[in-house]
Parts: C-alpha cells; structure tokens; sequence
C-alpha cells in the first residue's frame, strides 16, 4: 500500500476548483490542505464515494446546508428540501471521485455516492489521517477529505 | 424527437431537463426521467424516445449495462453519455458500444445544449 503524494492531493483541490466554478461561475478559495491527525469537523450535508480496485478509501464532501442551497439555486433548482441538498452533496462527491479517474487510471473503481446527514457523519468514515481541504466558496466553508491509498 | 433522462442524481436529471426545456432546444420533448438503467430500459420500452442521456456510475444498472440493453432493443436510439467518469478509457468504451457522444461533468448549460444538438443532429 502506498499513501497518496502531493500531486494526487492537487487533483483534489483542483477539482472541487473546477467543479465550482463551472457549474456556479464562482471559484472557491482553498483556505488549507493538510493531513488530518485528529478527528474531522464536517458539516451537516455529507456525499462519500468509495474507492477499490487501483486503490482503496474514499472521498467525502462536506457541506453546510447553506453553501448547498445556495449551489442548488443558482442552477435554478427550487426543490430545497434535505433529501435534495443530501443529493447534491452525494453528486458533487461522484464527481470528483469520477474526475480522478483521468489522472489515476481507469483502475480506479468508484461506488455510487453514500449520502449521510448530520456533522457526525464524516466521524464515522474517515480513518486517522486523511487528507482534508478546506474550502470557502461565497462565505461558506466546506470540506473535502481524500482517504485513499493506491494498493500496488 | 422523445428525450430520456437517465441519471442517479435528482439534481442532474432536473438540470437537464430544464436545459432542454429552457435552452431553446426545439423540437425535444422530455419522455421520460430514470434514476438507474432497469428505470431507464422499462420507461424507453414504453415511451421509444430517439435520444438519450446517459450517466454511467448508477445503482441497480450501471451506464455501460444500460446502454448495450437500450441499443438491443432499438439500435437507432441516440445515447449521450453524460458522466464523471471523463478518463478517455471509459468514454472510448461507451462510444464503442454505440453511444454516440460523451460529455465530462461538471458541464456548462452550453456544452450540454451542443452536445445534444450534435447528437440529435447525427439522427
């Protein structure tokens, strides 16, 4: 096993980037990446992807409730309700997972999105020392935590 | 011309269809949302429409599954692959079994509304 380097964590933070600003027109400000050592505080709205085959862990979007809305809103979308926000969240965890495959080959198999509401969710999926970054995009803070390892 | 909508996501399916709806597309009636691709085979086998977008990481029935069952039951339908997965692998893959075009998410309202016309156009 082997753990993720740096350019594997830049995917990340360039897709959450990228992600953002196409469908919002408004880039986000990384405010930090680093390798978690204690434990994770997410926010209420959760999407987590699973990783296996070229590697195993997983990717986890964490969300506010508000920055979700606001993301549903500007695509003109009107059904705000919870399960709709917990959609998105899980959509925006697809795609980035998705998006990996071009720079970590097509080895690298990916679940449909669990969706998981309340901060204590992404307690419960990370393992010790992910990577997290944290992001602010039109005043909200979000987060995205990489855990993975390649297996060969 | 019919259009289904396959997509695990609310948010994308809606999306589309208000890109279509809204975008000027004319001619493009909606038939049909599926949420995974048993939805997605049972609604074309009642509704026939002549294109398709199509996600391909879904619960039940995935993309790639869906498409070789869609195009068995009617080789003429026009899919448009609409995915994360945007490694050139996975789209040379769909493309090979019959998908006729392949957009990478995130997308723009645009790069959708001309991918479907390049799609629609190819009829």
């Amino acid at each position: 096993m082997a753990t993720l380097n740096e350019n594997d964590l830049k995917l990340f933070i360039d897709s959450i980037r990228h992600y953002l600003k196409v469908t919002t027109r408004q880039e986000p400000q990384i405010t930090s990446a680093f390798l978690g050592t204690g434990d994770v505080e997410g926010f209420e709205f959760n999407g987590i992807v699973t990783f296996s085959g070229s590697h195993n862990g997983n990717v986890i979007v964490s969300m506010p409730a508000r920055l979700v809305r606001e993301i549903l809103l500007l695509q003109h979308e009107t059904d705000l309700s919870d399960s709709n926000l917990l959609d998105a969240v899980g959509e925006i965890a697809n795609t980035l997972a998705g998006n990996a495959r071009k720079a970590l080959g097509p080895e690298l198999q990916i679940s449909v999105p669990i969706k998981l509401h309340g901060v204590q969710g992404i307690k419960a999926r990370v393992r010790k020392h992910p990577y997290v970054i944290t992001l602010r995009w039109n005043h909200y803070e979000a987060l995205v935590c990489v855990d993975m390892e390649r297996r060969h | 011309m019919r259009l289904l909508i396959v997509d695990d996501s609310n948010m994308i399916r809606t999306r589309i269809s208000r890109v279509v709806q809204n975008g000027g597309l004319k001619g493009v009636v909606l038939a049909g949302l599926a949420k995974n691709g048993v939805e997605a085979v049972r609604i074309a086998k009642a509704t026939h429409p002549e294109v398709v977008t199509m996600d391909l990481t879904m619960p039940e029935m995935d993309g790639i599954e869906c498409i070789q069952a869609l195009l068995k039951f009617d080789p003429k339908i026009n899919i448009l692959v609409v995915s994360a997965l945007s490694d050139k692998s996975t789209a040379i893959q769909a493309l090979k079994l019959g998908a006729r075009g392949f957009v990478a998410k995130p997308f723009t309202d645009e790069e959708l509304q001309i991918a479907l016309l390049d799609v629609a156009d190819a009829r």
